[in-house]
């Protein structure tokens, strides 16, 4: 909902003062997305997605330049710049994926499991970008199911649950709260240790 | 509309192109299914030429020395130019019971006093033509046209006169009443047909293919108008249309002979009009479905009947009242019969402005539906 792609039954929400429905395209400028599948194009170059997206933001010729090369350097793929983002290896594309979400300087970095599938490397290098963001004075919103990469990574966490903010809180409150030295133990206590087995609710409303 | 929506249209048009041009099973089949088709419709319905040994019957009813003269000279010429299989029947009522059942194509008659009449100066032959086939029609029609107008320059210079006109007039009758048709009919509806059926699904295809892949939150989370989104990807679909249109009508005229007598940029607007009404069509039908593989059943059940009543295959005007008013409301029906107005009868922009408006509304009226239809879609 925050990413303004999914409409809210009821309540409203606000990034950096801007409703998220009223005011969709002034949120959209402001966030830079990173979701579990890739928003890259396969047959395109680096360069190619980023020189498309960045055209959607209206990035001007010669800066959107200047600010790929620079990205693509951080993301440490100028080396392939020129080659599909169809033959890069999983780590490859989540990196140039990451590049993408920051293409047009956003102020917030919403994350939606950046590190899922990811080999070891892949996923050291993500998290230290996340801490580099946070260094930058970024706010990064992540959403995760790996709660050791939230004690790693994160201040505030909220605990959600079918839906549900159960527990908002900074990380080292929660954990006094429930008695806790790892998050995983504060969520366990508040969600059950019971296996999930929940149809979607797509697939239910379609009587499957 | 602001100028920064256009602009966007533009980039994820271009997008859309290249992201096409890079994936080359796309590519070739985007320039081999209107080849396989155009070779398909050609040799199905071939053109004069591509024909030989069309069976004809000739029906003598008159005995005379004369008629039996120039009934042999026929049958010589329309044997030995080879397109031509002469059957004599000594009744017509033979001869017809053969055209209905298919065995020849054309009944020759020549009729009692047809000698007479020669001598006189003035005779007439009675041609009936199958008119189930409408390509075969045209050939048989023309190549005994051929071969009379020859025997009347014998005849001419035979009798000393050699600034007589005609002595044999010929006339020809159909089977069925109603206006005879030819490839020229069939082609401006075949190359329609191959350009759409690329079309017609292509915008539907690359909304589902990019919602599947995930890409297409990732344009909707940019600030970008729905409109410039639907549309830019539209533009690219009626591009790639105009491109494998140019294809088809090369290979036509290359391959079977297909005559252009009208503008070519009046022919490319009506193709690229018929495209976007077509897109939107499919992207309504779509919009209700969130797989590729459904997405593309629909399109598929949509595609097959239209092809079949829009007047691709035989006049319209053929069908059955209601079927009539069906084809209306398709956007392939307009597209075909302007298609073919200009292709083949030269009609100007003034004859074909209400198919094109028609065009347009049709456009209008869908993407209006779609676009709504296509937010709800994404936004769930």
């Amino acid at each position: 909902m925050l990413c303004t792609v999914l409409r809210p039954t009821s309540g409203r929400a606000f990034i950096e003062g801007h409703d998220i429905i009223r005011e969709a395209n002034e949120v959209r400028k402001i966030i830079g997305v990173v979701q579990e599948k890739l928003i890259l194009y396969a047959p395109l170059t680096p360069v190619e997605n980023l020189e498309f997206f960045g055209k959607l933001y209206n990035i001007d010729g010669k800066v959107l330049k200047e600010r790929i090369m620079k990205l693509l350097d951080e993301v440490k793929l100028l080396g392939f710049k020129d080659r599909p983002v169809g033959t890069f290896s999983t780590g490859m594309r989540q990196r140039l994926n990451i590049a993408r979400a920051l293409l047009h300087d956003p102020q917030v970095v919403i994350l939606d499991e950046p590190t899922n599938g990811l080999d070891p490397q892949s996923v050291r290098w993500v998290r230290d970008f996340i801490i580099d963001l946070k260094k930058r004075g970024l706010t990064v919103l992540l959403t995760t199911h790996d709660m050791y990469e939230i004690d790693e990574l994160a201040e505030e966490v909220a605990i959600m649950d079918r839906g549900r903010i159960l527990e908002i809180g900074s990380k080292d409150e929660l954990k006094a709260k429930y008695g806790a030295s790892k998050i995983e133990d504060v969520f366990l206590a508040l969600t059950g240790k019971e296996l999930r087995d929940e149809l979607s609710g797509r697939l239910r409303r379609r009587g499957w | 509309m602001k100028k920064g929506s256009l602009y966007h249209l533009y980039v994820v048009m271009k997008k859309d192109l290249t992201e096409f041009y890079r994936i080359r099973a796309r590519l070739v089949t985007m320039i081999l299914l209107p080849i396989i088709l155009m070779l398909l419709f050609g040799y199905m319905f071939p053109s004069s030429g591509s024909i030989t040994h069309i069976p004809i019957a000739v029906v003598n009813q008159d005995s005379s020395a004369a008629a039996i003269g120039v009934i042999n000279s026929f049958t010589y010429m329309a044997q030995s130019s080879g397109t031509f299989n002469v059957i004599t029947y000594s009744s017509l009522a033979q001869a017809q019971q053969a055209l209905l059942q298919g065995r020849v194509y054309a009944i020759v008659t020549f009729r009692p006093g047809f000698g007479e009449e020669i001598r006189s100066g003035a005779a007439a032959v009675q041609v009936i033509v199958d008119q189930m086939n409408p390509t075969l029609d045209q050939i048989v029609t023309q190549g005994i046209e051929t071969i009379f107008n020859q025997l009347n320059v014998q005849i001419a210079i035979s009798q000393g006169f050699p600034a007589t006109p005609g002595t044999i007039s010929v006339n020809f009758e159909g089977l069925i009443p109603g206006a005879p048709s030819s490839f020229e009919f069939l082609a401006p509806g075949f190359i329609v047909v191959s350009t759409v059926m690329g079309g017609l699904a292509g915008l539907a295809m690359t909304f589902s293919r990019e919602r599947e892949l995930g890409t297409l939150d990732g344009l909707m989370m940019t600030p970008v108008s729905r409109f410039s989104i639907v549309m830019g990807k539209a533009m690219a679909q009626a591009v790639r249309g105009i491109i494998s249109g140019t294809l088809i009508v090369i290979l036509a005229i290359i391959l079977f002979g297909v005559k252009i007598y009208g503008n070519i940029l009046l022919m490319a607007l009506i193709i690229f009009l018929g495209i976007l009404s077509f897109t939107g069509l499919g992207l309504i039908a779509t919009s209700f479905v969130s797989d590729q593989e459904s997405a593309q059943m629909i399109m598929l059940m949509l595609e097959l009947p239209m092809i079949f009543i829009s007047g691709v295959f035989y006049p319209i005007l053929q069908l059955p009242w209601w079927l009539r008013d069906i084809s209306y409301m398709l956007p392939l029906s307009y597209t075909v019969l302007s298609f073919r107005s200009v292709m083949v009868l030269n009609a100007p922009l003034s004859a074909v402005w209400p198919d094109l408006l028609a065009l347009i509304i049709y456009s209008i009226v869908t993407f209006a539906i779609a676009i709504p239809l296509f937010q709800r879609m994404v936004t769930r």
